[in-house]
């Protein structure tokens, strides 16, 4: 019996690329985590511990505000992306049926491309004691002393971190929601239960909740846990706006192993081995919750309320539209006026006088990194969609899920899955053993680890959307698998394929800890130079860095939306002549 | 040319989900008829190639005495036409029709536009080599779509459905179009379809598929 369609050498290749990306996923991760599980366990030889042994955890336990540090970054984690997660289905369920729903996803957008630390850095515009919303909120200078009372920036329980970590999450859990409501199965299943359930009597925001969440969801909860394990462990949004004594415990690691004393590795390495157990824990708790919430929702099924409590839910959608709206208007204006303002008296809502200083002082500074993070974004994101658009190519046509792909797809929740601050040390340590001076490649890699998780969600999508027919057709006119590739596949799908690069040069952008680390602060790039000007002097340096911030990822989606509309599109001039025989053909036909 | 399915079953997992046995003559339009899920759809995968696990399958696919088995879809030299008429969006209609034909075979690019152009005039479409194939009408798409198909000189043709989509009137004139121009190239088909009237016109052997 012949089952498996005969392969070509196009076919080695994909396969081959393949396998390079598993390679890319796996191999800086686990390397990672070993780098930082050996001198947790007290085996770091450059300051001579070579034993095995627990004593280094002991100690940890010792540190003054450990357990504040780790409740902190638990709490602020599980309450973030438990909160997130309810607003982001909340405004699905009550405009999932609607044209809104793209207005919703354009409003959205600038929070989902803005890197981690410019959204922190925007906030603390606002929300400071001598931020937007306090001169909005004073009229008189003399309130000065009470505005700072109000202000809950930099508090102990850590709440504008949460602020931060929710306004940012929801958009990306709202979008990856609505790509799998859209995937073409799911969509016809979604429309047929809602006509089921209209016919039932039920309203549309119930019919959400009741049938259409419980198919979307499960499809989420991958992501929605990648989102979880970086709100527990991530360093620049409670770098910017979080308590400092204690912080939380990813920032405390962050502290630690860049201390001066090297023994203090140890410690840190430690910390981060229980950072792993803490987003372990986080994994488990918000399963507990959700199976809280499946079991409280089939007795809620079952008492047939044809209503969800529709109008709390619509107005909270309308008041979170609203907050969004008026964040995103303030923060442009506030970012934009200081980075012109020559002076700005509290409490005053506009700046006394403009000046281009700083920005003439930031063009000068801001080359080097500019041009360092435009080359990794557009060396990483090209080479991850290179690599991703092989591996999805790799797959024979018409075929069943196989052990391989769910290795892949497991494999691309793995850099998401395991806290970045944990891995990226080890990682490090790992690269200046082997080669200690590519600093560019390490930090290539470090990237390229994160972006190829997102520019493979993006284009699977399409992927799986795409007519195979096409390709059938194609390959049955007898051109070669690899001209159907660059010929067909390629052009018809090329809105989705710079879509996806446009992201992975967003991820690149707003890298962080990657970049910090794996260069060891040698190559400068926008989002690391943003985020020590936010701890620096110049309010007005760090709002410009912003804007560059927000700018970037902008332009990079604004660039694919205008070359899908020009690249391979036939010319359209339909001359006299052409029209005659279109009236010819019409009476012909 | 004739098309010989020799001995041909096809199963899914273990079981068996269809077996064959027929040779379709050079010019004969072979209809394949059956309820869903009886493996019509199934049938024509294997012939073109791009068949896949859970299904597989025994005995022998033959063209003029040559097994297809152990050859790429690409190289099988079996067109294949679908409901939709499947051109591609990003190339106007003659280089649709270019795209398929055979690259050695025109001396120049020249010469190749002229062959397109000559085949579109053969069918009253000509004139329309530059328009977008978005532009087109339904039953200028379907037509395009078999000159497209014709034009990479196929030695056998699979339709799957091909008229199911148009409407009853268009239905009739596009089907006996297509038919005509295979016959007039000698080129064995095979057919599935759901309508009766379709296997009728097809004037050639008729298999019934049994559903599982």
């Amino acid at each position: 019996m012949v089952n498996i369609a005969p392969q070509g050498s196009f076919n080695r290749v994909t396969v081959g690329a393949k396998w390079l990306l598993l390679c890319l996923l796996i191999i800086p991760v686990v390397a990672g985590v070993v780098g930082v599980f050996l001198p947790a366990m007290g085996y770091f030889p450059a300051i001579g511990a070579n034993q095995f042994d627990l004593s280094v955890f002991a100690a940890l336990l010792d540190v003054a505000d450990i357990h504040t540090m780790i409740w902190l970054s638990l709490f602020t984690g599980v309450a973030a992306t438990v909160t997130a997660a309810l607003f982001a289905f909340v405004l699905l369920s009550v405009f999932y049926r609607s044209r809104m729903l793209s207005r919703l996803q354009i409003v959205l957008s600038p929070f989902l491309v803005l890197p981690h630390a410019g959204a922190a850095i925007a906030l603390v515009f606002l929300l400071s004691p001598s931020g937007f919303f306090a001169r909005l909120f004073t009229f008189d200078s003399s309130a000065i002393a009470s505005a700072n009372e109000g202000v809950f920036l930099f508090d102990s329980y850590g709440i504008s971190i949460i602020l931060a970590l929710v306004l940012k999450e929801i958009p990306f859990i709202l979008l990856m929601a609505i790509s799998v409501m859209s995937q073409p199965l799911i969509q016809e299943k979604i429309n047929g239960y809602f006509k089921a359930g209209t016919a039932l009597g039920y309203s549309p925001i119930a019919i959400f909740f009741k049938l259409v969440l419980p198919i979307v969801f499960p499809q989420i909860r991958l992501p929605l846990l990648a989102v979880l394990v970086f709100a527990v462990s991530n360093v620049e949004i409670p770098l910017i706006l979080g308590p400092n004594d204690p912080s939380t415990l990813a920032v405390a690691i962050l502290h630690w192993f860049n201390h001066i004393d090297l023994s203090m590795r140890l410690q840190a390495s430690s910390a981060a081995v229980v950072q792993v157990g803490i987003a372990v824990f986080a994994v488990f708790a918000m399963l507990a919750v959700e199976k809280g919430f499946t079991f409280y929702g089939k007795k809620w099924l079952q008492r047939g309320k044809r209503q969800a409590t529709d109008k709390a839910i619509s107005a909270t959608a309308y008041l979170l539209l609203v907050v969004y709206v008026v964040l995103v208007v303030s923060a442009v204006y506030t970012l934009i006026a200081y980075s012109f303002a020559k002076q700005w008296t509290f409490p005053n809502i506009i700046p006394a006088d403009l000046t281009m200083l700083h920005w003439n002082t930031v063009f000068d500074a801001v080359l080097t990194p500019l041009s360092n993070t435009l080359l990794l974004g557009v060396s990483v994101s090209f080479s991850a969609l290179v690599l991703v658009l092989l591996t999805l190519e790799s797959e024979p046509l018409n075929a069943a899920k196989t052990r391989a792909s769910l290795l892949l797809s497991t494999a691309l929740f793995l850099p998401l899955l395991v806290p970045g601050v944990a891995f990226l040390y080890g990682l490090v340590w790992f690269q200046q053993l082997i080669l200690k001076d590519a600093v560019w490649f390490h930090v290539y890699v470090a990237h390229m680890v994160y972006v190829i998780p997102y520019v493979y969600l993006s284009l699977a999508v399409a992927y799986r959307k795409f007519d195979n027919r096409y390709e059938m057709v194609a390959l049955s006119l007898g051109t070669s698998p690899m001209k159907v590739f660059f010929l067909v596949k390629i052009p018809l799908l090329i809105g989705p394929i710079l879509v996806a690069f446009a992201l992975g040069l967003a991820i690149s952008f707003s890298q962080y800890l990657p970049t910090l680390l794996t260069t060891g602060g040698a190559i400068s790039t926008v989002t690391t130079e943003a985020v020590a000007l936010a701890a620096g002097s110049s309010a007005r340096l760090s709002a410009a860095y912003v804007v560059i911030q927000a700018v970037m990822p902008l332009c990079g989606f604004g660039l694919a939306w205008w070359l899908s509309n020009v690249l391979f599109k036939p010319s359209t001039n339909i001359t006299s002549t052409n029209k005659s025989s279109t009236g010819k053909s019409v009476r012909s036909v | 040319m004739a098309l010989t399915l020799k001995e041909l079953k096809i199963f899914k997992g273990s079981a068996l989900l269809l077996s064959l046995d027929v040779t379709v003559k050079d010019g004969e339009i072979l209809t394949v008829m059956g309820p869903s899920g009886s493996g019509k759809s199934t049938l024509l995968q294997v012939i073109a190639g791009h068949l896949n696990t859970p299904f597989s399958f025994s005995g022998s696919i033959l063209i003029d005495g040559t097994d297809l088995a152990s050859k790429s879809p690409h190289r099988r030299g079996v067109g294949v036409m679908f409901q939709d008429a499947l051109l591609f969006e990003h190339m106007t209609v003659e280089q649709n029709i270019m795209f398929a034909m055979p690259s050695g075979k025109y001396q120049s690019i020249n010469k190749k536009r002229e062959a397109a152009a000559t085949l579109l005039e053969a069918v009253e479409l000509g004139g329309m080599q530059h328009r977008a194939v978005t532009s087109l009408s339904g039953g200028q798409q379907s037509r395009i779509s078999l000159l497209r198909t014709l034009a990479a000189e196929p030695q056998a043709v699979l339709l799957d459905e091909p008229f199911s989509k148009l409407d009853t009137a268009l239905r009739e004139q596009i089907r006996e179009w297509t038919f005509t121009q295979l016959r007039e190239r000698n080129i064995p088909a095979l057919l599935v379809t759901h309508d009766n009237a379709d296997a009728v016109s097809a004037g050639g052997q008729i298999v019934e598929l049994l559903s599982c």
